[in-house]
């Protein structure tokens, strides 16, 4: 940059971090005519980010307009399989619906974030935000309670704004240590290990039955995929290349004896994952801390001058199930983007002047998910070994027992599985036990 | 012992393999440190080290004291901030777009 414009006081709005909640909330802002300046720290947008994930896209769908026909996808999620690993077998689900292949294929697409979070930027770049990269915000500015500002690493790096916004991800430094969000204990955050490998197109699109356009997203469980660890493996297919990793709460990497690496290098070893990610070569490694927290987790939304969003607001759902923070992200930034227009038209950017951030985040599926599913972090915790151990050991046992060839009847078979499974899941009481515990997975 | 014979071969590569395919740019200074010392010379879990996917965090030799850290691995997950049961890491933002830089992501 040879002439560094003065931006000190010149927006409506400084975003921290150029991921998809920050784009969002440009983006947001600038189509109505607010002026923004988006500040990334890494070299280009989606530099410093990394997921073990899908992109869903209804809300940058209906905010790209035409625009989104442009967007850079690597493929439609066509398949998604659920496969339960004890140490040397799987169990597995996999559905492949006939509409998820049509436009707009449940809005669902693997992306790599490099190329995806860059063109989501330039879309509210386009629409009139500006973006600095290279630059990291290090702290924020105040006026008495009020946050009026941020602090660069750039030369006379103070820029004043009325209105700040975080969206700084899940290792949310600046946030943390402005006190506006409190420090997740290690059960409440995950970290997320992947490798990024490259194949040819055809060994892709043969191993996971593809077609040219088509992906899949292959989620594991159990011990086969991360020891007695909450979490699991994943596998996601872009164009070229293999995103394998493995995801387990931060208290559960600290108890496993092997380190995260060796965690993803069994995984892959695994061998119903072998067949799928040999050869190859590896192009990236990379990891990321997940919050995994749930609504529990969600701080204080909306401050005198300031708002949380994404990942750095710990808007990220895992229920074991459903794995999803972009769509999250991306709503948290649409509607604090709204919440702050309206408030900067009134004069405002007092925590109660920007309340319909929070009140519109509490009643949009955002918070119901999270709310809905806030039990699920501490249930998985206190049932790991039964989830992730036994229940995977069992199922292979029962499995190999009714489908055994020998001079038996099958009803001999049929009767010894359930007896086993019963067994597993500590008799009759114990199996009511859990029906009742667990009803909620299923509601 | 796998009891299935045919699984292919998988490549295992070492931090150093995998950190290669990555794209890096130095900072001079360390963005990662201890606040204090005597914390990590009274520790005995080395939490830091166990969560580390990339060898940043290093306990070598027998000796009890400040791990050593290799800040230029760093895959800026910031796992150790969260792993430390004394809240002794100091963990900054590496500055000016240096460190990481993620293509695939």
């Amino acid at each position: 940059m040879t002439e560094r414009p003065n931006f000190d006081d010149y927006f409506d709005a400084i975003v921290v971090g150029a991921g998809l909640a920050g784009s969002a909330a440009a983006l947001t802002m600038a189509q109505q005519d607010l002026e923004v300046l988006l500040i990334e720290r890494g070299n280009y947008p989606g530099a410093k980010n990394v997921f073990g994930g899908t992109m869903y896209t209804p809300r940058i769908r209906e905010l790209t307009g035409e625009g989104f026909e442009d967007a850079p996808v690597e493929r439609h999620l066509g398949t998604k399989r659920f496969g339960l690993l004890s140490t040397e077998d799987e169990t597995a689900m996999s559905i492949k619906p006939g509409q998820w292949q049509e436009s707009p294929h449940n809005d669902t697409y693997t992306v790599l974030r490099g190329n995806f979070d860059e063109w989501f930027a330039d879309q509210a770049i386009e629409a009139g935000a500006t973006l600095i990269t290279e630059t990291t915000v290090t702290d924020l500015v105040r006026e008495g309670e009020s946050i009026v500002g941020v602090e660069t690493d750039r030369p006379d790096g103070t820029i004043h704004a009325p209105m700040v916004v975080l969206a700084e991800g899940g290792n949310s430094l600046v946030s943390e240590a402005a006190d506006l969000k409190e420090t997740d204990p290690p059960e409440k955050v995950a970290i997320g290990v992947k490798e990024v490998r490259k194949y040819d197109r055809e060994t892709i699109e043969e191993r996971f039955g593809l077609g040219e356009d088509d992906g899949a997203a292959y989620h594991y469980f159990g011990e086969g995929a991360c020891g007695g660890g909450v979490g699991g493996g994943f596998i996601y297919t872009n164009k070229r290349t293999l995103a394998i990793g493995v995801a387990y709460t931060i208290s559960d990497a600290i108890e496993d004896d092997r380190k995260p690496d060796e965690l993803l290098s069994d995984f892959k070893e695994h061998p119903a994952v072998a067949p799928l990610v040999k050869g190859g070569r590896v192009v990236e490694y990379s990891a990321k801390s997940i919050p995994e927290g749930g609504a529990s987790s969600v701080p204080e939304l909306a401050h005198d001058g300031a708002v949380i969003i994404g990942d750095a607001a710990s808007l990220l759902l895992n229920n074991g199930i459903h794995l999803e923070g972009t769509n999250m992200a991306v709503e948290s930034g649409y509607l604090a983007g709204n919440a702050i227009v309206e408030a900067i038209h009134a004069g405002r950017t007092d925590a109660a002047a920007l309340q319909s951030y929070p009140e519109e985040l509490e009643s949009s599926y955002v918070m119901e998910n999270l709310q809905n599913y806030d039990w699920f972090s501490d249930f998985a915790h206190d049932e790991k070994q039964f989830l992730f151990q036994q229940l995977p050991k069992a199922l292979t046992e029962a499995e190999l027992e009714f489908f055994k060839q020998d001079y038996e009847p099958k009803e001999t078979h049929a009767k010894r599985a359930k007896n086993m499974l019963l067994r597993a899941a500590g008799g009759w009481t114990g199996a009511a036990k859990k029906a009742w515990k667990y009803r909620k997975l299923l509601s | 012992m796998s009891a299935h014979p045919k699984t292919p071969e998988i490549e295992r590569p070492s931090i150093e393999d995998r950190l290669y395919a990555n794209k890096y740019t130095d900072h001079e200074d360390s963005h990662l440190g201890v606040f204090e010392d005597e914390t990590c010379l009274d520790c005995e879990t080395y939490d830091c080290v166990s969560v580390c996917p990339a060898n940043v965090w290093r306990n070598e030799g027998d000796e009890d004291g400040v791990p050593l850290i290799a800040y230029e691995n760093c895959l800026e997950c910031g796992s150790c901030r969260w792993a430390c049961p004394y809240d002794n890491v100091i963990w900054e933002n590496p500055p000016n777009g240096t460190g990481m830089t993620y293509r695939y992501g």
